[in-house]
């Protein structure tokens, strides 16, 4: 049975579909119906996985091994929520104006089509197609981060697309690079630019070429999985944003980047059999995690504090695969998934502030905006105790694993590291959450009409989801994401 | 003729020809008009068609006649249709001052042209056609970006992500024997198309909505 092609078209159907129905209720149906269906799909894959090991299609085309699933999952699981939430959304924003119906049509085509390219990014085999999957998620999410055409998200918008697209031409030579590295071992014919192709050469490519390669890689798609000090794209981007984008931004968009840049991990350390390009891992992602701390702290607006605390946890992610460990990379792949459902809880309620406070500052928001909003600033809470790593929920989880990990692997400068910088954020977010979601309202606000239960099921359905991986793993999972760090860390 | 004598001869065409590109990229650093700017832009990925098509012509490779014909129906031809439209729909033909003058930009892209040619040394040898052709493509990397930099208004930095990506395509012209896989090849240009058609829209809408297209006036968004 075909699974992977499904997975891919089933997303970008639904977006150009999207073009035909009549109204907003339909579209959204049709994102959610998608999604799902990809889930579903998502499911079955992961079952091939552990069976088949590596699944193909279009004779080699595409190709799916565990790392592949993984984000698959990610990407479905994180789309179906923000297309959950994305109807009622747009209602009360085309209730109040600040949307026009065509500019609500604009969000329901381009976001299947953002979803379709991640999935491309995933399953593609080659990786010159991989590079223009990333680079048409870029351009689709470009639109959605515009899409309230102000000043401000058009000043977002333009620095997403410039910043972007200069990152990934970088990419590109990147790409080229290891292109030309394999043709020159077979300079008379059109080698195969396949990444199973070139793992199985790896140890024969150029390794000067290849560390070229990898620079110009890592700067591009590093970029774009906003890694510091090329991250200065993201706070703009996540806070213009509708709050649904910002949420598949956040929550999905910058580990399928980031998926982009450990392909090239992966393949420079098969080929140089050294920590190369371990070494810019470690130190980008170390840094990522040390400057988001104090911008947090100082952060007057809500979605832009939350873009930084997405930026920490990419570093964390970062990190944890620079320490090269079995341990370290399944806490960080981990990490990834317990932050794919958490953060875009967040934004959702932050969107479901915005639409009632009319603004994301804190000083307009606070404090005791928990007495306007029970529901939402309940579920906030919960995310955010557990986007900053308190137990039950599974951040603590994987950030301890990717702790004890690095001090086995007697790591300790690096781990004391990464402690201080979880430390830091901790402090800064709970300090800044603490200020707007408790304490009582100002007299003479009066309580809001905002209907209570709206964008609910997407918060309640992430939260449920994080709650129950959190305390159980299913062994299928477990198995995948062992895999997966298999993959990652096969090698020295 | 022998094989060798063609190859020599396809070999000192294409290298006249990635000069020329080096040469109509700096014209484009020093001068404000955005009309001529996007002429020689269409000039510079004529050239790059042309390169591509001796490659193919040389070895006799059908696909990379696919990919010079893109480039020139993309690149040459349509695109540039694209950017002068919008240039007439939005009412502004001329560069404000750039940041540095002209004189300093020349100077600062002669040192880029010098870092683009030291980087590039070590792997001259695996050129196939043409002598220091991946100097001329990371130069054309390094002098977009600076243009990119210098310039306020936000069409001549969509000009200058083109000549960027022009350089990328030279280096992937120059670097293997046959050019990239025909799907890569279509990837790229339908992502180059799409982004240009991406960024016209967002032009235009800064545009409205700043009454104006100088990027430096986008500064509200800081930390």
């Amino acid at each position: 049975m075909l699974l992977l092609t499904p997975i891919l078209f089933a997303p970008l159907l639904a977006g150009l579909l999207c073009l035909l129905v009549p109204s907003r209720r339909a579209m959204s149906a049709l994102g959610v119906l998608a999604f799902a269906t990809t889930l579903g799909l998502g499911i079955a894959l992961l079952y091939q996985v552990l069976a088949r090991g590596v699944v193909t299609e279009w004779s080699e085309f595409l190709s799916a091994d565990a790392l592949s699933a993984w984000m698959v999952l990610l990407i479905s699981v994180v789309s179906l929520a923000t297309s959950l939430y994305a109807g009622r959304y747009f209602r009360r924003d085309e209730a109040a104006g600040a949307v026009t119906p065509g500019r609500v049509r604009e969000f329901f085509v381009l976001t299947p089509l953002f979803g379709a390219g991640m999935f491309l990014v995933v399953l593609a085999n080659n990786l010159g197609v991989m590079w223009a999957a990333v680079e048409a998620t870029a351009l689709s999410s470009v639109l959605l981060v515009a899409l309230y055409n102000r000043r401000n998200s058009l000043e977002a918008a333009w620095k997403y697309v410039i910043l972007g697209s200069l990152g990934l031409a970088l990419a590109l030579m990147g790409t080229v690079f290891v292109y030309a590295a394999a043709s020159k071992n077979n300079p008379q014919s059109l080698p195969s630019f396949n990444w199973s192709y070139l793992m199985s050469v790896a140890g024969r490519l150029d390794p000067h070429l290849l560390k070229l390669a990898f620079v110009f890689a890592f700067i591009g798609y590093g970029t774009k999985a906003g890694l510091a000090p090329m991250h200065t794209w993201l706070p703009d981007a996540h806070s213009e944003a509708p709050s649904p984008t910002s949420a598949m931004l956040s929550g999905v968009s910058l580990k399928i980047a980031l998926y982009a840049l450990l392909r090239f991990h992966i393949l420079t350390t098969a080929c140089l059999d050294s920590g190369f390009s371990r070494y810019f891992l470690l130190g980008f992602g170390l840094f990522s995690m040390f400057l988001a701390a104090p911008f947090i702290l100082v952060q007057r607006n809500l979605k832009r504090m939350l873009a930084y605390s997405s930026l920490e946890h990419v570093g964390l992610i970062c990190t944890g695969i620079a320490l090269n460990t079995p341990v370290t990379i399944f806490g960080a792949l981990l990490h990834m998934g317990y932050h794919a459902l958490a953060k875009p809880v967040l934004f959702f309620a932050a969107g479901n502030i915005h639409q009632t406070c009319h603004s994301l500052e804190f000083r307009v928001i606070g404090p005791g905006v928990g007495k306007v909003l029970p529901v939402t600033v309940l579920l906030m809470g919960l995310a955010a105790i557990a986007a900053i790593g308190l137990p039950p929920f599974g951040l603590f989880l994987s950030e301890m694993t990717i702790l004890s990990g690095g001090l086995a692997a007697h790591q300790t400068t690096v781990s004391v590291l990464i402690l201080v910088a979880l430390l830091a954020s901790f402090c800064g977010i709970l300090q800044q959450l603490a200020r707007i979601l408790l304490g009582a309202r100002k007299p003479g606000d009066h309580a809001n009409d905002a209907r209570r239960l709206d964008g609910v099921p997407a918060m309640a359905m992430l939260l449920g989801g994080l709650l129950l991986f959190s305390v159980w793993l299913p062994a299928p999972l477990l198995e995948l994401l062992h895999q997966a760090a298999g993959i990652i860390g096969s090698q020295p | 003729m022998n094989p060798s004598a063609a190859t020599e001869i396809s070999s000192q065409a294409i290298t006249l020809m990635a000069t020329l590109m080096l040469l109509v990229q700096l014209l484009m650093t020093a001068q404000r008009m955005l009309l001529t700017s996007i002429r020689l832009f269409a000039i510079q990925s004529l050239l790059l068609a042309g390169i591509a098509a001796l490659v193919a012509y040389h070895h006799n490779a059908s696909h990379v006649y696919v990919v010079a014909g893109l480039t020139l129906i993309g690149k040459v031809i349509f695109l540039p249709w694209l950017l002068n439209r919008l240039v007439h729909r939005i009412q502004i033909h001329q560069e404000i001052e750039p940041l540095l003058n002209a004189p300093t930009s020349m100077l600062i892209c002669g040192g880029l042209t010098l870092l683009g040619y030291v980087l590039a040394r070590p792997f001259t040898s695996m050129e196939r056609l043409g002598n220091n052709t991946l100097g001329i493509a990371l130069t054309l990397l390094l002098t977009g970006f600076f243009l990119m930099i210098n310039r306020r208004k936000a069409l001549t930095q969509v000009l200058a992500l083109l000549t960027v990506e022009n350089g990328v395509m030279l280096a992937a012209v120059a670097l293997t024997s046959y050019g990239m896989p025909l799907v890569v090849e279509l990837g790229i240009f339908f992502d180059v198309l799409v982004a240009v058609m991406v960024l016209g829209i967002l032009v235009y809408r800064i545009r409205e909505s700043f009454a104006s297209m100088d990027t430096s006036k986008l500064n509200q968004l800081k930390g």
